[in-house]
């Protein structure tokens, strides 16, 4: 080709059309990269598609809970990564109890200059025991908190502008008062004057805090894009900003890790994931605490299961190294008592062993008592699942476990929302629940209390068995203000459980998230409380 | 042309209104509560009944109806029932996602497809024709979504070119065009497959007609024989097709928002069955019922654009 040739082919139109066209590719294609690494940002995949919502006092989703602790503090905190210990927040000082009246009362102390984040309704201002007094009535009124139960019999008055105290009809021991007061749930601190200036409405999507992250901008079903609170007491956060992503899809929130794009995701509870994930270099992935159980509950007003003789048969039946298997020993845990065991008040599995409660696999004495009582060919019973597949290969394991000794189990899938309104209803003969709570007192409570039984109980919640053998040690233990004897009615209580079989407890699966080798939590990860590993004003993360 | 323009909008509104009962009634035979999906599993009965009072879903069936519809006809979408923010704003946020998702992937759809099954069409049974007939199968066979899933791996975790996921800034025309291309390009290629097999054929019948003949009789051009005359004789079925394809391409979007992880319709309403808010999720509906009865529309007035002898 001849240099005349290429000269006519170079028009003006084409020479101007190919330098379009580079300049957009170049800018399209070669961007990419740089601009994930300009910026210090954390960009964080969260497992849900939407927020749902910022108001802390109803905060119930792991994407919720995780985004309020960004922005709100408590009286009290947990130590970041660690549940089991305790440290002042907000006040100056652990409380200590006192009895004036015949009445307990805790007193706290305020940490001074503590500002409320700017908002385009309310302008910053310092945080009074009038704002902290005014939020734990909110978190006690159930018009206005989806955890005012935990609050009942509590009151609370502002002594001073910086000294709040809490009244309890009914005494409790640091171990259940303390979960009341950190930053879980209720226990979060609100601005008085934000949300009377935004409505319960308003607040879901705009909150106001005092932590070390503000609202930037929420765009729906898409992120929140939270900024550094630069009057943050404990000092700035090191991140200029968290990207906070609202991503379903699970297998997008990976992929999103590993082409650079997110900093951290929610990952997967299951072993075969685990190790996916750690075989791709410059990725970390973190287990931790604390575990969601995984229990099965048995229903006795169920004509089949209403013998305990049939109840213990299904135990024996069932294997806890097969349900494990779903998960894996990298993420899971096989469990013995109906507290987790990470729980103050639960029986270790030595405990239950030494009582001959472990219910050890014995097909053959899983038989004999089915013949005992009078159902040696077994029985059938409809059962529905949720989609989840925490649950789903649960079903799915009982089911082919139980056939073993007669025991047909007909499955039906449903999506999860439905799975929770039907075995409300009673509609499980067996219902297999994944949950965590996090102090004795509510888990028995809410699934073992007489009260609490789905349809019939006086203020159903979550007893699936309709049990009602153990309120009085419930009742007691919660009153009870000597640590130890509170404990010791807590175990009994377990005993009882297992005793009647009421309930079999499989396992529990620890959090899982994946993250860039250059993102630090600021804290090591050993057992956190919101189920997330907590982004504070010590987090950072390095690119490149 | 714009009575008849009139009367299919007012035709429509019957179409709204079924579909708009339809929804509402289905998502209230579905188990689940809104309440309680808000609440989570650790509310008690007390707080989930209290926040049913707030939303007003304690209201008879009947009234709630009443009350959706008569907010319509004032152009009230209602208020999430999860986050309390209007409806109309999350539409408005979420719908220029799937509006220029959908526009982006017709536009890779037509440029591929047309010339591609022209191009088959005038090499009948010949190589660049089994090339192209078997990579269109291909097209048509992979799912959107797998397609997605391909392309990211190649396009975003390999090469590392482009974005896996997000929509960028939508106030930045680069970083948005960067977020759309992978996007785009799945729904595109697979649009593009099958408007390339349907315009194969098109041609090829076009192509056999008495006028095609007289045209190369004549001794025009090959190029002007296969535009002029060939070509716009066989558009009508295609712009069904793209007209078809369109509605389609709404549909297959929502998939593709949540493997891509973008916001949109199809991710608004996704999110809004899995939390049970009822008013996101009707109103979401009624978009998209929109969205079909004006492709519809515009199909039918692209006829008199690409056939002058067609009048409304």
């Amino acid at each position: 080709m001849s240099a005349r040739n290429v000269t006519k082919k170079i028009t003006r139109r084409r020479f101007l059309s190919t330098a379009l066209a580079a300049g957009i590719g170049e800018s399209v294609l070669a961007r990419t990269s740089r601009a994930a690494a300009a910026d210090n940002i954390l960009h964080f995949g969260q497992s849900e598609a939407d927020l749902g919502t910022a108001d802390p006092h109803y905060a119930a989703g792991t994407q919720d809970r995780a985004l309020v602790d960004m922005i709100f503090n408590g009286l009290l905190r947990f130590k970041p990564g660690d549940g089991s210990a305790f440290e002042p927040d907000l006040a100056a000082a652990f409380p200590k109890p006192t009895v004036v009246a015949g009445k307990q009362v805790w007193t706290f102390k305020l940490r001074k200059g503590v500002m409320w984040h700017p908002s385009d309704k309310v302008p910053a201002y310092e945080m009074t025991s009038e704002d902290v007094v005014y939020s734990l009535q909110k978190a006690a009124d159930k018009a206005r908190s989806a955890y005012s139960a935990l609050y009942t019999g509590m009151t609370f008055q502002a002594l001073d502008p910086t000294t709040v105290g809490i009244v309890l009809d009914s005494p409790l021991s640091p171990n259940l008062f303390y979960p009341l007061v950190t930053n879980y749930a209720g226990g979060f601190i609100v601005s008085k004057r934000a949300v009377e200036a935004y409505g319960l409405d308003g607040v879901k999507t705009h909150p106001v805090g005092t932590g070390p992250f503000i609202l930037r901008r929420y765009s729906p079903k898409e992120r929140m894009e939270l900024a550094p609170n630069p009057q943050y007491f404990r000092g700035r956060a090191k991140l200029d900003g968290v990207d906070y992503r609202y991503m379903a899809d699970g297998f997008s929130r990976e992929l999103g890790l590993r082409g650079g794009q997110l900093d951290g995701i929610n990952g997967q509870q299951d072993e075969a994931w685990v190790g996916k994930m750690q075989a791709v270099p410059k990725l970390k992935v973190d287990i931790f605490g604390v575990g969601e159980s995984t229990v099965l509950y048995f229903n006795q007003t169920v004509r089949q299961l209403s013998r305990k003789e049939v109840r213990q048969a299904i135990a024996y039946t069932l294997n806890r190294d097969e349900f494990l298997g779903l998960i894996g020993k990298k993420v899971g845990q096989k469990i013995y008592a109906p507290l987790a065991p990470f729980t103050i008040g639960a029986l270790t599995e030595n405990e239950v062993v030494a009582k001959g409660l472990d219910y050890k696999t014995n097909l053959e004495k899983a038989k004999s008592l089915l013949a005992e009582a009078g159902v040696s060919g077994g029985f059938s019973l409809d059962l529905v699942t949720s989609e989840l597949n925490i649950y789903k290969v649960h079903y799915e394991s009982m089911q082919a476990q139980l056939a073993k000794v007669g025991i047909q189990i007909r499955l039906r899938v449903v999506d999860h929302p439905s799975y929770h309104a039907l075995i409300r209803k009673d509609t499980n003969p067996i219902v297999i629940y994944v949950a965590f709570r996090p102090t004795a007192e509510i888990y028995l409570r809410s699934f073992y209390h007489s009260a609490s039984a789905v349809v019939s109980g006086a203020h159903p919640d979550t007893n699936f068995a309709h049990y009602s053998a153990i309120d009085d040690l419930i009742d007691k233990a919660r009153v009870e203000t000597t640590a130890a004897k509170q404990v010791d009615m807590w175990k009994e209580a377990q005993v009882k459980i297992l005793q009647d079989m009421v309930a079999y407890p499989v396992s529990y699966a620890n959090q899982v998230y994946a993250r860039s080798a250059g993102l630090d939590y600021g804290h090591p990860l050993k057992s956190v409380l919101a189920l997330y590993p907590g982004i504070d004003e010590t987090t950072r993360v390095q690119r490149g | 042309m714009i009575r008849y323009i009139l009367s299919r909008l007012l035709f429509a509104l019957p179409i709204f209104l079924g579909v708009i009962t339809i929804v509402f009634v289905i998502v209230r035979i579905l188990p689940g509560d809104p309440a309680q999906a808000a609440l989570g599993d650790y509310a008690s009965p007390d707080t989930v009944a209290a926040l049913r009072q707030r939303l007003g879903l304690d209201r008879p069936i009947p009234l709630q109806y009443g009350g959706y519809v008569a907010g319509l006809v004032r152009g009230d979408l209602g208020k999430s029932l999860i986050t309390g923010a209007p409806v109309r704003d999350e539409i408005a946020h979420n719908l220029p996602y799937t509006l220029q998702l959908t526009l982006l992937a017709l536009i890779i759809g037509a440029l591929t497809g047309v010339p591609v099954g022209v191009m088959n069409a005038l090499t009948r049974n010949r190589l660049p024709d089994s090339i192209g007939r078997v990579v269109s199968l291909f097209g048509l066979s992979v799912p959107a979504y797998y397609l997605g899933i391909l392309l990211i791996l190649l396009f975003a975790i390999e090469l590392r070119l482009l974005p896996a996921v997000g929509a960028g800034d939508l106030t930045s025309p680069g970083d948005t065009v960067r977020h759309l291309i992978l996007p785009a390009a799945t729904l595109g290629l697979v649009m593009a497959a099958a408007v390339a097999r349907f315009t194969r054929s098109t041609v090829l019948n076009t192509l056999g007609q008495d006028f095609v003949r007289t045209a190369r009789a004549k001794g025009l051009q090959p190029r002007v024989v296969t535009i002029r005359h060939t070509l716009r004789a066989a558009l009508i079925p295609i712009v069904s097709l793209a007209g078809l394809w369109s509605i389609a391409l709404i549909g297959d979007s929502v998939t593709t928002e949540i493997v891509f992880a973008r916001p949109g319709l199809g991710s608004m309403m996704v999110g809004a069955m899995l939390q049970r808010d009822y008013t996101s999720l009707q109103s979401v509906m009624v978009v998209y019922t929109a969205f079909v009865v004006l492709i519809n529309l515009a199909t039918d007035l692209a006829y008199g654009f690409v056939d002058p002898r067609i009048r409304y």
